[in-house]
Formats: C-alpha cells, sequence, structure tokens
C-alpha cells in the first residue's frame, strides 16, 4: 500500500502532536467493576394491570460499582469504562477517591463513525481509493471542509470534492482516535492526588431502562376455597450493559421520581453520506409519473433478542434460591441472597414466595350504574382474600400479574389473569379475574312512574353449584333502592351493595327504583 | 500558489483538539442561558477588515454580540449560516467550471476534463465542450473537482465582523454574546438517617452544554437565578413547571457572594465544557442537619377511592444557619438515599426544589409508603335542598408499620373555587387552613388503623 502523496510536513505534525499529548493530564482508565450491586425499581407510571413491555423498560436501576484503580500523582482523569448506556450523569456520586473530587463529567459522544467525522472538522485525514480495475491504492492527503450530518466535502490538493459522489471505492482515513471518544459510555472524574496510590472507588449512579414486577401463579384446589401461591421477582435490564455476578435487589412501594433533562446526544453514530442530485436520464420517469412507492410497514419495535433466565428451577426442592425482603423507610427492599448476573437485554426472575393453603373466596361482581343500557353482560370474576396470617399469607405483596390455574384431574387449566396492586399486611386483596363465562347479569327497566323509574335486575348462573354474586350500585342514591320486599342492602365503599347466592342454574332477582332527584 | 496555501493551512491544523478561543469567561443561568466573553489576540491591519470568528457557539445570538478593542470600530456584522455540503456546493457551481476525472473501468486508467455545469435539478446537467451530458448518467465513476468553495458557505455557522482600524497590529480583542444550549442545576445528594433524625447533604452543580461548541479552559461563574428573556424563536421544549416545595420561605442571607436579587456560584478553577458533555463541581457539603419523615394524604375532592392509597412519605428539613443546612439552594434536584440492612445506600425518592432562600422550611415527597395508607370513601351524600348537599365522609387509615405513625390527612376542594363549605361536624378537630383545605393529625397505630368521619355541607 503505498502512500502516494503524503506530504514531508506530516512528520513534523506527529511531533507537534506527541509534545501535545504529553501535556495532557495523566488518564487512569477503568475497564470495568470488581463488584456491582444493582437494586432495580419499577416504572412510576406502569399500574400493576400493564405487564412489563421488553422493549420499552421506563423503570430505572441504583448500580453501584466497586472499582480498583491505580492514580497517579498529580492531576488525573479517572475514566469509569462500561457504565449502564441509560447513566443519569447528574446522579452519580463517587467515593473512595483519596483526595476528593475536582469535577465529574460525562461526555454523549461515543466513538463512532459521525463523531469521528465531526471531530476531524478542519483536521489532515487520507483519502484512500482503490481502482476496482487494477487494485491499485493511493492515497492522498485532505482536509475535511465540512462534514455536518453526512454532508462531507474534502479540500485536496486538486480542489474540493465530496466524499463518496464519485461512484469510486473511496474512503477517509484517520491517523488516531481523538481522545476523548470512547466506545462504551464512560463516566469521568478529575482528581488531584498528592501521591500515586492504588484506590478502591464506589461509583453509584441511577440508570433508566430497567423495570421488574412480581409475577403470583396461584393453583386453585378443586373445593374453590384454597389457593397454593408462588411468586417470581421478575427484573428486566434493557440496558447495552450488563451486570455480571451483581447483588440484586429490588425495590416495591414508590418513590419519587422528576423527570429527567432531556439526555444529551450520542453524537450521532450512523453516518449517511449526503450528496448532490443524482438524478439520471433513467430516472426521469420515476420522478414524474409514477407515485412514490410505499414504504412497507415498519416492523413492530421487538425488543431486540432479549434473553429470559429462570435462575431458580419453580420446584419445592431444598436450597432453591428465595429473594428476601427487608424494610427500607417505607419502602420494602427484596434481596436475591447470591450475586447473579444481570445480562444486558435480559429479564431474570427469582422465587419471591410460596404459600401453600393460602384461604380465598371466588365470587361474581358487577356494577349497575343508572346510565347503562339493558344488554345482559357478563359479572366479573374475583378472587379474594386479606393479607393476614389468619388466611395463610400476612407478608407485603408487591404489585404484579397474577395467573390464575385450577387443579383438575392433574393437569392444570388456566382460569384467567389479573393482577394485584401493592398490598400492605392486613388488607383485603381482590383480583379481577376476567369476565365469568356463565354468569350474566340484566337490568331492566319496567316502567317510569312520574320521576321515578322501576327497574329489575337479573343474575342468571349456569353453574351446577350455587355462587355468590355481588351487585354494587354507583351512582344510584341509597335512599331510592329497595323492592318493599324488605331486601336488605350492605355498603362497599359507602355505595349500596346487593349481595346474593345465585342458585345451581338459577337465577336472583332484584327490583330497585331509582328517583329522578333533578 | 494553491499548492502553498494548502500545505500552510495543514501545517496551522494539526490533528489535535485545537480551539480559536481565546481567553474565554462564561456566565451562566439556570434558563438555557449563558454570556459567553472571549477575548483573543488577534492580528489586524490598518483601515478596514473583515475578522471571521470560529469557534463562537453554534447556537449564538447574533444580535446581541458586542465587539470591542483599542482602536476598533465596526462596520458590520454577519453571521453566516449557510452551510457547505456537497449538494450546495454544486448549486453554487452553477454557470462555472469544474474538472471532471473519469476512472476507466477497464484499466483504472484516470482521464480529466473541463465542465461547466448548466444546472442542478434533481440530477447535474453539464457541458463538456460542445456536448450535453447528465452526470454519471452511465454510473460509471467520475469525481468532480471543484476549484473552490463560494466564500459564503461554511462549516459551521460562523460569526464575521467588519471593523474599521486606526492602525495595524495585534491585539487584545473582546467578543462577547449570548447563547442559549448552557444551563445548569444543582444535585442534591441526601442521605437520610431516619433513626438519628439527621440528613448529611452534598451539593453538585450540574452544567451542560449543547451548544455544539466546546468552551476551553473557561473562567465559569453561575447565576442561580432566573432572568427574564425576551422569546427567541426559539424552542426551548416545553417543561412541566416543578414545585417548589417550599413551606415556608426563609429570610436569612447565605454567605454567598450575590449581584442584585441573584446569588452567584464561582467555579473555585478554570475548566473545559466540552460540547455535549455534563460536567458536576460540588459546592455544598453539610453533615447531620436535622432532617425527619412524615406522612401525608390529600384528598383532592369529597369523592371516593376504591382501594386504599399509600400515603405520601415526605422528608422535612430547613435551610436555616440555627436548624439545617444553613445555605440558600439554588433550584435542583434532591435524591434521598437511605442505608439498607447492609449498611448499603438505596435511592428512596427523589424531588425537586426551587431556589430556596436560607432559613426556608422544605417539605420534599420522597414516594408514596408502602405500609401507611387511607382510603376515602363518601358514606352519604344528601340533598337538603336545591342549592344545599349534605356529605358524609369516611376515612380509613392503615398502618402496618411496627411502630405508631401520625398521617397529615388533609381534606381538599372544599370551596370549588366559589362557594366555600361548612364542617358540620368531624370525628376530630381538623385545622381548617384555608377556605379549601382541612387538615387532621390522625395518630395511627402500630400495626393498626384508625377511622376519621367528618360531615361537610356543601352548595354543589
Amino acid at each position: 500500500m503505498a502512500r502516494v502523496s503524503r506530504l514531508p510536513v506530516l512528520a513534523a505534525i506527529i511531533v507537534a502532536m506527541l509534545g501535545a499529548s504529553a501535556d495532557a493530564q495523566a488518564i487512569a482508565s477503568s475497564a470495568g467493576p470488581q463488584s456491582v450491586s444493582v437494586t432495580v425499581y419499577r416504572d412510576p407510571n406502569r399500574t400493576a394491570e400493564r405487564a412489563m413491555n421488553l422493549g420499552w423498560l421506563n423503570g430505572y436501576a441504583l448500580v453501584s460499582e466497586v472499582r480498583t484503580i491505580d492514580i497517579p500523582a498529580g492531576e488525573a482523569d479517572i475514566r469509569f469504562e462500561g457504565v449502564a448506556g441509560g447513566i443519569i450523569p447528574e446522579s452519580a456520586i463517587v467515593t473512595g477517591l483519596p483526595d476528593g473530587v475536582v469535577e465529574k463529567n460525562q461526555d454523549a459522544y461515543l466513538l463512532s463513525p459521525a463523531s469521528l467525522l465531526d471531530r476531524s472538522l478542519g483536521k489532515r485525514v487520507h483519502l484512500r481509493r482503490t481502482s476496482r480495475a487494477t487494485g491499485a491504492v493511493t492515497e492522498q492527503d485532505a482536509i475535511i471542509r465540512t462534514g455536518a450530518d453526512g454532508a462531507v466535502v474534502l479540500q485536496t490538493e486538486a480542489g474540493f470534492e465530496a466524499l463518496r459522489c464519485s461512484g469510486l471505492p473511496e474512503t477517509i482515513v484517520y491517523d488516531q482516535v481523538p481522545p476523548d471518544l470512547s466506545a462504551k459510555p464512560t463516566l469521568s472524574v478529575r482528581t488531584r492526588s498528592r501521591a500515586a496510590t492504588r484506590a478502591t472507588v464506589t461509583l453509584s449512579y441511577l440508570a433508566t431502562g430497567f423495570d421488574w414486577q412480581a409475577n403470583y401463579v396461584a393453583t386453585l384446589n378443586p373445593a374453590g376455597d384454597h389457593v397454593d401461591l408462588f411468586a417470581w421477582v421478575t427484573l428486566a435490564n434493557g440496558d447495552e450493559t450488563g451486570f455480571a455476578n451483581a447483588n440484586t435487589q429490588t425495590v416495591a412501594g414508590k418513590p419519587n421520581r422528576e423527570s429527567d433533562p432531556p439526555r444529551l446526544g450520542r453524537g450521532g453514530g450512523e453516518l449517511s453520506l449526503q450528496c448532490w442530485p443524482q438524478g439520471t436520464t433513467s430516472d426521469i420517469e420515476a420522478d414524474t409519473t409514477t407515485p412514490v412507492e410505499m414504504m412497507p410497514p415498519a416492523p413492530a419495535p421487538m425488543a431486540e433478542a432479549m434473553d429470559i433466565v429462570v435462575t431458580s428451577a419453580r420446584s419445592k426442592a431444598v436450597g432453591g434460591m428465595q429473594a428476601v425482603q427487608e424494610e427500607l423507610g417505607d419502602l420494602k427492599l427484596y434481596r436475591i441472597p447470591e450475586p447473579v448476573t444481570v445480562a444486558a437485554n435480559a429479564q431474570k426472575q427469582v422465587a419471591l414466595l410460596e404459600k401453600s393453603g393460602v384461604a380465598v373466596q371466588t365470587f361474581y361482581r358487577a356494577t349497575i350504574s343508572p346510565w347503562m343500557g339493558d344488554e345482559p353482560f357478563r359479572a366479573t370474576r374475583i378472587l379474594k382474600t386479606r393479607n393476614r396470617t389468619q388466611e395463610g399469607l400476612g407478608l407485603p405483596l408487591p404489585a404484579g400479574g397474577v395467573v390464575l390455574f385450577a387443579a383438575n384431574r392433574g393437569r392444570p387449566l388456566l382460569i384467567g389473569e389479573g393482577s394485584v396492586g401493592d398490598k400492605a399486611i392486613g388488607e383485603d386483596v381482590e383480583i379481577e379475574i376476567g369476565d365469568a363465562p356463565g354468569l350474566f347479569v340484566r337490568a331492566t327497566r319496567t316502567d317510569v312512574v312520574g320521576d321515578v323509574a322501576n327497574y329489575r335486575l337479573v343474575v342468571t348462573n349456569d353453574q351446577p353449584r350455587p355462587v355468590r354474586f355481588d351487585a354494587e350500585f354507583n351512582g344510584i342514591d341509597t335512599a331510592s333502592i329497595g323492592d318493599g320486599k324488605g331486601v336488605r342492602l350492605g355498603r362497599r365503599n359507602g355505595r349500596p351493595l346487593w349481595s346474593v347466592i345465585v342458585p345451581a342454574n338459577g337465577s336472583a332477582t332484584l327490583a330497585y327504583r331509582i328517583k329522578n332527584d333533578n | 500558489m494553491r499548492h502553498l496555501l494548502l500545505a500552510s493551512a495543514l501545517l496551522a491544523s494539526p490533528a489535535l483538539a485545537q480551539t480559536s478561543q481565546g481567553d474565554v469567561a462564561v456566565t451562566i443561568y439556570n434558563d438555557n442561558l449563558a454570556l459567553v466573553q472571549d477575548t483573543r489576540q488577534l492580528a489586524i491591519g490598518a483601515q478596514r477588515s473583515r475578522i471571521e470568528f470560529p469557534d463562537v457557539s453554534g447556537q449564538i445570538r447574533p444580535e446581541t454580540v458586542t465587539l470591542s478593542g483599542e482602536g476598533l470600530g465596526i462596520v458590520e456584522q454577519n453571521f453566516d449560516f449557510d452551510l457547505l455540503s456537497p449538494q450546495k456546493l454544486m448549486e453554487k457551481a452553477v454557470g462555472q467550471q469544474v474538472t471532471l476525472v473519469r476512472t476507466n473501468p477497464a484499466n483504472g486508467a484516470e482521464t480529466r476534463e473541463r465542465a461547466t455545469v448548466l444546472a442542478v435539478n434533481g440530477g447535474v446537467v453539464l457541458r463538456i465542450g460542445d456536448r450535453i451530458e447528465v452526470l454519471r448518467d452511465d454510473s460509471l465513476p467520475v469525481r468532480v473537482i471543484f476549484d473552490k468553495v463560494p466564500e459564503n458557505l461554511r462549516a459551521r455557522p460562523t460569526l464575521s465582523v467588519t471593523v474599521e482600524s486606526e492602525r495595524s497590529g495585534t491585539r487584545p480583542v473582546r467578543l462577547s454574546y449570548l447563547t442559549p444550549g448552557l444551563g445548569w442545576k444543582a444535585d442534591y445528594v441526601t442521605l437520610f438517617d431516619e433513626k438519628a433524625g439527621r440528613i448529611d447533604v452534598q451539593g453538585w452543580i450540574t452544567l451542560t452544554n449543547t451548544t455544539g461548541t466546546t468552551f476551553s479552559n473557561a473562567d465559569t461563574l453561575l447565576v442561580a437565578g432566573q432572568v427574564q428573556q425576551q422569546n427567541q424563536g426559539y424552542s426551548r421544549g416545553y417543561r412541566p413547571p416543578r414545585p417548589n416545595n417550599i413551606r415556608k420561605p426563609g429570610i436569612e442571607s447565605a454567605d454567598r457572594e450575590r449581584l442584585g436579587d441573584f446569588y452567584l456560584y464561582p467555579l473555585k478553577e478554570r475548566t473545559t465544557i466540552a460540547n455535549q458533555q455534563t460536567k458536576q463541581v460540588s459546592f455544598l457539603d453539610v453533615v447531620g442537619a436535622p432532617g425527619r419523615k412524615a406522612y401525608e394524604y390529600d384528598n383532592a375532592w369529597l369523592g371516593t377511592m376504591d382501594e386504599a392509597q399509600s400515603a405520601n412519605t415526605v422528608l422535612k428539613f430547613s435551610t436555616s444557619k440555627d436548624q439545617g443546612l444553613g445555605d440558600a439552594l439554588p433550584a435542583g434536584i434532591v435524591r434521598v438515599y437511605m442505608r439498607d440492612a447492609r449498611g448499603n445506600a438505596q435511592f428512596i425518592g427523589e424531588n425537586s426544589i426551587g431556589h430556596t432562600p436560607m432559613g426556608s422550611e422544605l417539605g420534599l415527597k420522597t414516594g408514596e409508603a408502602f405500609d401507611v395508607k387511607v382510603q376515602p370513601v363518601v358514606e352519604k351524600r344528601e340533598r337538603l335542598s336545591p342549592s344545599k348537599w349534605r356529605t358524609s365522609m369516611r376515612y380509613t387509615l392503615t398502618n402496618a408499620r411496627p411502630e405508631a405513625v401520625t398521617v397529615d390527612l388533609v381534606q381538599s376542594g372544599l370551596d370549588f373555587y366559589w362557594d366555600d363549605t361548612r364542617i358540620v361536624s368531624e370525628s376530630m378537630k381538623s385545622e381548617r387552613r384555608s377556605s379549601d383545605e382541612t387538615q387532621w393529625h390522625v395518630p395511627v397505630p402500630a400495626n393498626g388503623s384508625a377511622t376519621v368521619t367528618a360531615v361537610f355541607e356543601t352548595r354543589f
């Protein structure tokens, strides 16, 4: 490879460069942590009903890394490489530097084709061309005169040229990587040390792109009055950085989060070169008469190749790993007892709890309001318990999804899925598990007398056993409900409640009136 | 001649980061605004000459530029933002001659010829001798070499000033201008020791630079406070106003440099503020100030919640000299940490503060408590007359913690922005904080519950 027209000034430039870089302050790099701790927090705006979307994780994590760094005497830049890409730089805390921190910096630019070009503006590079016919390589010096958004104009000895508009195989060759561009997201700290020393430094920061939730698996016994409950901690890392052998925790409860300031750009990455209009004679028809060809729809955003790892096999085997709950102020912390690897773009599950024989009730509920139509609709199936030791629970339950199975001749049958919010000890727990297939509710207006409308509420049950049904009246004044036959209504959350046992393959009826107050 | 120029240009631009900036001083305001003063040593000839200022902020507001130097008068000032690109280069070459270099695909031999650019509309039409051709119509490689770059096409937006000088010679010239794209805020790291009732607070100034330009070795001064700015046409991006969380504004003066109403935070050393960089410098370090936790719940209207709602966990502390942090706090975000069972600091929530005078009482909601909940329920709503309603509220407070807590329970939405509401009866005495709000301090026993009931009379 002959460098054809290298100018003789090159040697002088290299000398100048070396001289200059000796002046720059020392750089101590740390490629990765020795030990790391990751605490995953939930997306504060995701309700329990919404499952995590692995392609769009809006929770966050507190990452604490311990690194051993050789610190030179005097002023030095200490570069922490391999931090999470979603780092919130202003949240970074560095402790353990012997003489403190002068300043902390995070540069959003990563080394990429676009940032290389951008940093080389006005600088000398080499333009390399390879002949397709002979394979001969020619290289000449050039100065990048502009490179904004990939519109590259170069100055060569011959004059001004645009990069890759000629149809020739040509590329820019750079002498060196600008010193402040790094391959991975990097946080740097400027320190001033009295003496060269080896220090154990802890770096903590918040990073976006994580989330977790609980996942409950409940198996209903044949009698329908108890469930065996098993739960996972399901945590996901959507970041490009993985954490090997990390002490891993998750936090339930709702820490307040402020909106983050807009992230600084990463300095692009991809470089798409722009040229002058390249239309040719053969393009003319396409340009004027043919409508623009429609782009095929973009594929749905997918979580890119997420790994899904289940750490502890779901079994009652002794020695399985289970997260341990601790108090953290008004939050609940779940510690995974052994270090685990929280890989990049991966979901991990660890057992959270296992409780057998939790007492539950199954019943059906419908909300009746004056403004609904008279179409029959399905009642909602509800699994209810109370978070107490008497019921077989009595421990904080973090929010998550619930899958309900029924034991059926040795083969579990999926009944439905629901969700539960954060439930403290002692709270009622009600989980809506979809609509009942055969329990229909119909409210029909029978007649109107003056400002009073008479209604009839009928519930039908297609099951060969009696079921409990609750009708909750919303927006209907208590004073105006009653069938005149002395049916006693209960109350729930301040609203009238009609609770009734619907007989097997039968129906139940309530007559009620709504008085128009206005 | 051109060769000579190129060689000298190469000499002048070694591959290391270099800047044309001189002695730079930046004054950064909170609201995405900075004043840059850049004193450069420039050789200026006698009489009229044009000076270009590369490496000014890419977002410079040219109308705010002032230039001062000994014996200089300004003739005119231009800000060129017509950016150089292959397309612009070709468009500006219409009617002019360029050199074409054709490469023979079979043997790589190059042939050169001169061509005139006739038009650049969708494609490039050329006249070569007496032929008319479309550039690269046959897809064969053709290099186009331009003799020069039109003068007003720039790699980056460039400020140029034409000056009238009494004498020739090198002298310091001071350029100053306003630019968006530089801003700062404060970030506070707070470690809360709940048992001891103490907080350790470290304050960091966080600078961000999105101007497109690096400011090298700059003497940096930060101004806390918002200065009035005219709408500049550029979008600053909507950000919802943040609460300042001040419960009681302070009236003490902090021991900091001030200019008028503003507090000034000069950085101790010169620093380089790189483009697209977030930079943090420490400015506050307080150990062991008093801090305590409180629970608050606000029911915004006389309504029912179907499920019990978590009470807010609120961290209360003061910025006073005697009882608190002893400093004025510039606006920013306070992140609160607590030690877990193993002694590691864990994040428990964050909130924002406004510019906070010294001596203020702050109350920051750090999160919602897992174990302390409130369920408000409308027990009964009766119509007494066409303009008189009676609403019976019941609030159930539960505490799953092993210690007793007190919840500040607020019922707001009482005056409906119009008509005041009367409290007919209540199970414990409330403190009417305004026509809109009333507040109970409700003790809730350990692992227990408490109930408050109240009857309100409203117009609607």
